[in-house]
């Protein structure tokens, strides 16, 4: 019988390369690119989407304003539903280890810091293939480097605090 | 006047006796799931046979009294054998309950020699669907059914035997469709199409691999495929058919191309009578698909009839007919890049279609009308004559590169006298003669002549049966001169201790269409010209095989075969022109290997078919010696059946390896194909039921060029017969 499983796994696995979807980067871009699938419902308090990217993942509050590109690139709002859409994203030549989307409420102050926790959120990011835990690390190299997919799920949201404990 | 007495009295007195020493064995024949199987050959060894009638039943009288042994043999079915005793003067009943099989099949063939004939004595490979095994694979349209024959592969429509083919966009099959022996590919094109018998009125298909010209002339330079439709019973009878299902959604949402789920369904409704004298059967059906794909929806409308008169008993008068209707959007080519407003980032959108295509749709009206008269004047001598008409009419409407329209009428005559003027030869010789006529924007208004005569002689020799034949072909367009083409064929059987041995060598051909003669269209940036100069392209074939029946639960068949091909016909580019030419020299060199088993219990069937496939360009002017284009390497065939009572259930498996050249768009992903089926049926009396799942694992893949397969299906099937 275990033997039977074991030819059905390798049947499925082996019946499941088949044509997959291939991601084409604006041949002019220098950055990334790739698709975000967004799923609930947009919050009507939503002010913006952002995408940015970090060269190093951010050891503090502090560090969380080293992101590029500046100022943040923002994301078309969503069709409603759940979608796919394309994006890119213009970067210089290095490696990035964090890529997310940040959702901003209305009401945001960029000169006030102070209420960055509870109207700044991580919406998303792109995520290590190999543990989904993980930001995944992505290197750009003069041309845009394709297939960076995350998922953007606004009922799942995640504040500064999240990740900085105050 | 006393000798006469003498005589009297001896047989008044003898013919009680013979009379007690003879018995009667009555039966029937059922399938796996309790349908009756008709047309079975049952034979007392030695003694007399029969064929079972429409109920399965037979009755074989005048069997002398004793042990005797009975042997059944049917289409799509194992044989089966049993020793009884036959009681003098009484009947003995014999109920047998056949078990399917697909690859070997010891019955009835009619296509390879244009005559019946035993399948094992046939030189050719031949492959035979029966309605039951049709049904049991659950499909709507016969080309379904024939693409699972071992060594058959469909590319968009278009028929593969042992790679003979290719894709040619439905131009010039390198396959000859029959229904019911009367040749149907299209007067224009030389296509086939597969919707002009309904599925539910075919009675068997037989599929005779490798060239056929011989004795069918242009077309069947790589085979020939047979429908033969039901026969009549007498009495009022009824077929009631309703099919319905949906199509997965694409398995990655970036191809997602509609909010709802794709549907198809339809139903035929089939109506007999028939007297000892007249019969006639009329089939209405329709059904309509959502498609798998943006722009894929159809509909479908026919109408189906077949008369017989039988006048006396050794006369038979076929009529036959049918109009099928069908509308479909054209998917054309996939979205390449940046051929569709918005790709979603992608490379290629399999599941849509380029913006330059939006709007496309066709209109294909088609339809026969045939006559067949055959008698059999003594036992020796069989005579028929047919006539028969195939109306194509297509219309593209394409909303950006406005409208396009071909009407074909293809005209065939045919007659033929088989003889055996000894229990060791039989000769067959006959005639033939066809005129294609079309009308069209594209292709302009012509017409093709063909006239031929051809015969053959097989003789038993031994142990051994030899056949050899000829058949010469006139070809002309628009009246013009004729072009002779020779195809001769030698074929050998020899039966052994290791099985059935068989050997064929014989020459094809096929006539370029009109189509490809003489279209003219513009395909942006490309224009096609016409090349009214084209040559009939022809190849040398041959094939070694054997089949075998290792144990009672075991049989083999292998055979290894090999093409050679001239003149071959393909689409060149010069400029910015393309154009049909003779352009190539190929050479197809294969293995067919396929075993079929029913190990542990009679109620489990397991098969697997392989096809190995070499098949070259063979160089000339500065094309070197390379793949000929959209030929796999390897197609694997495996499936499994299990019967219990009423229930059924079975998969297939299906594996063709990707495809090394491709002559459109060579730089598209193309991957190997693994699609898995399963299927499931409960036959309750009359009822039966048919759950089918194809493509479960949603592979997806293409074999045509940005021609997306089928995704995931499942349609489930009610069939009730009365």
């Amino acid at each position: 019988m275990r033997r039977f499983r074991y030819l059905v796994l390798a049947l499925v696995l082996g019946c499941n390369d088949g044509l997959q979807p291939t991601t084409i980067c604006d041949p002019n871009l220098v950055g990334v690119c790739g698709h975000i699938t967004f799923r609930g419902a947009v919050p009507d308090s939503t002010l913006a989407l952002y995408i940015v990217a970090y060269s190093t993942f951010p050891q503090s509050r502090a560090d969380l304003f080293n992101f590029v590109p500046f100022p943040p690139q923002q994301l078309a709002p969503p069709t409603p539903g759940d979608s796919v859409e394309a994006y890119s994203l213009p970067l210089l030549n290095n490696q990035y280890h964090w890529i997310l989307a940040v959702w901003a409420k209305v009401g945001l102050n960029p000169a006030d810091t102070a209420n960055a926790d509870s109207h700044l959120m991580e919406a998303g990011f792109y995520r290590d293939l190999a543990d989904t835990s993980k930001p995944g690390v992505v290197t750009v190299k003069s041309a845009g480097t394709g297939d960076i997919d995350f998922v953007v799920d606004f009922a799942h949201m995640h504040s500064v605090s999240y990740f900085f404990p105050p | 006047m006393t000798r006469r007495f003498v005589f009297l009295l001896t047989a008044v007195l003898a013919g009680p006796a013979a009379a007690q020493q003879t018995g009667t064995i009555v039966g029937s024949v059922r399938d796996s799931a309790g349908a009756p199987v008709a047309g079975a050959k049952i034979e007392a060894v030695g003694a007399a046979f029969t064929l079972t009638g429409a109920d399965g039943r037979f009755v074989l009288t005048e069997i002398p009294a004793g042990s005797v042994r009975v042997r059944v043999v049917a289409f799509a079915f194992r044989p089966d054998s049993a020793d009884l005793t036959v009681p003098a003067g009484d009947s003995v009943t014999w109920t047998v309950t056949l078990r399917a099989g697909v690859f070997y099949l010891p019955g009835l063939v009619v296509t390879a020699g244009k005559r019946p004939e035993s399948l094992e004595n046939v030189a050719a490979s031949v492959a035979v669907l029966s309605d039951s095994a049709i049904a049991r694979h659950a499909v709507n349209t016969i080309d379904e059914a024939v693409d699972r024959v071992p060594g058959v592969q469909f590319l968009n429509g278009q028929i593969n035997i042992r790679g003979s083919s290719g894709f040619e966009q439905g131009l010039g099959a390198r396959v000859l469709l029959l229904v019911d022996g009367v040749p149907m590919n299209e007067g224009d094109r030389g296509g086939i199409d597969w919707d002009l018998v309904p599925v539910d009125d075919a009675e068997r298909v037989e599929v005779v691999k490798g060239a056929g010209s011989s004795l069918y002339g242009s077309a069947a330079l790589g085979g020939v495929v047979n429908i033969i439709t039901r026969d009549i019973p007498e009495g009022i009878h009824g077929r009631v058919r309703f099919f319905g299902g949906g199509f997965a959604n694409p398995p990655d949402p970036r191809w997602k191309f509609r909010d709802f789920t794709g549907i198809q369904g339809g139903a035929s409704l089939t109506g007999s009578f028939g007297t000892d004298q007249f019969r006639g059967a009329l089939t209405v059906g329709g059904r309509h698909s959502d498609g798998y794909r943006q722009q894929d929806a159809s509909d479908h409308v026919q109408v189906a009839g077949k008369g017989e008169w039988l006048p006396d008993p050794v006369t038979h008068v076929l009529f036959t007919g049918t109009w099928a209707t069908h509308q479909y959007q054209v998917p054309l080519a996939w979205c390449g890049a940046n051929e569709c407003a918005n790709m979603r980032g992608l490379t290629f959108q399999p599941f849509m279609v380029s913006d330059a295509d939006t709007g496309n749709h066709t209109r294909s009206d088609h339809g026969y009308l045939t006559a067949t008269v055959t008698r059999t004047p003594d036992e020796n001598t069989t005579w028929m004559a047919r006539a028969s008409w195939l109306r194509t009419h297509f219309t593209d409407f394409q909303p950006q590169a406005g409208n396009d329209y071909a009407v074909a009428d293809r005209f065939g005559a045919e007659g033929r006298v088989v003889k055996t003027p000894s229990k060791d030869q039989t000769v067959t010789v006959g005639a033939e003669a066809t005129e294609s006529q079309v009308t069209s924007d594209v292709f302009h208004n012509h017409t093709q002549e063909q006239f031929a005569a051809y015969g053959e002689t097989e003789r038993v020799m031994g142990r051994a049966r030899l056949t050899a034949g000829a058949r010469v072909d006139l070809l002309a367009d628009d009246g013009g001169g004729m072009t002779a083409v020779i195809s001769p064929h030698l074929a050998a059987v020899l039966p052994s201790e290791i099985g059935i041995w068989r050997a064929s060598a014989g020459r094809g051909f096929r006539a370029a269409s009109l189509a490809e003669k003489f279209v003219t269209l513009p395909i942006p940036p490309l224009r096609a010209v016409p090349n009214p100069h084209l040559r009939p392209e022809t190849a040398w074939s041959g094939e070694i095989g054997n089949t075998a029946v290792i144990t009672p639960w075991l049989t083999t068949d292998a055979a290894i075969f090999q093409t050679r091909a001239s003149d071959y016909i393909s689409p060149a580019l010069a400029g910015d022109s393309i154009q049909f030419q003779n352009l190539q020299r190929a050479r197809l060199t294969g293995l067919d290997v396929s075993v079929r088993a029913s190990p542990f219990t009679p109620d489990l069937a397991l098969g697997a078919a392989y096809t190995y496939l070499d098949a070259r360009e063979l160089a000339h002017d500065t094309i070197p010696n390379r793949p000929l284009p959209f030929r796999p390497r390897h197609l694997l065939t495996l499936s499994a059946d299990y019967v219990r009572g009423p229930a059924s259930v079975g998969v297939d498996f299906r594996y063709s390896s990707r495809i090394a050249r491709v002559e459109l768009d060579p730089t598209d992903p193309r991957v190997a194909a693994k699609v898995l089926d399963v299927r499931a049926g409960w036959r309750l009396g009359a009822f039966d039921l048919r759950l089918l799942a194809t493509n479960v694992l949603n592979y997806v893949y293409t074999l045509a060029p940005r021609t997306l397969e089928p995704v995931a299906t499942v349609t489930m099937t009610a069939t009730y017969v009365y």
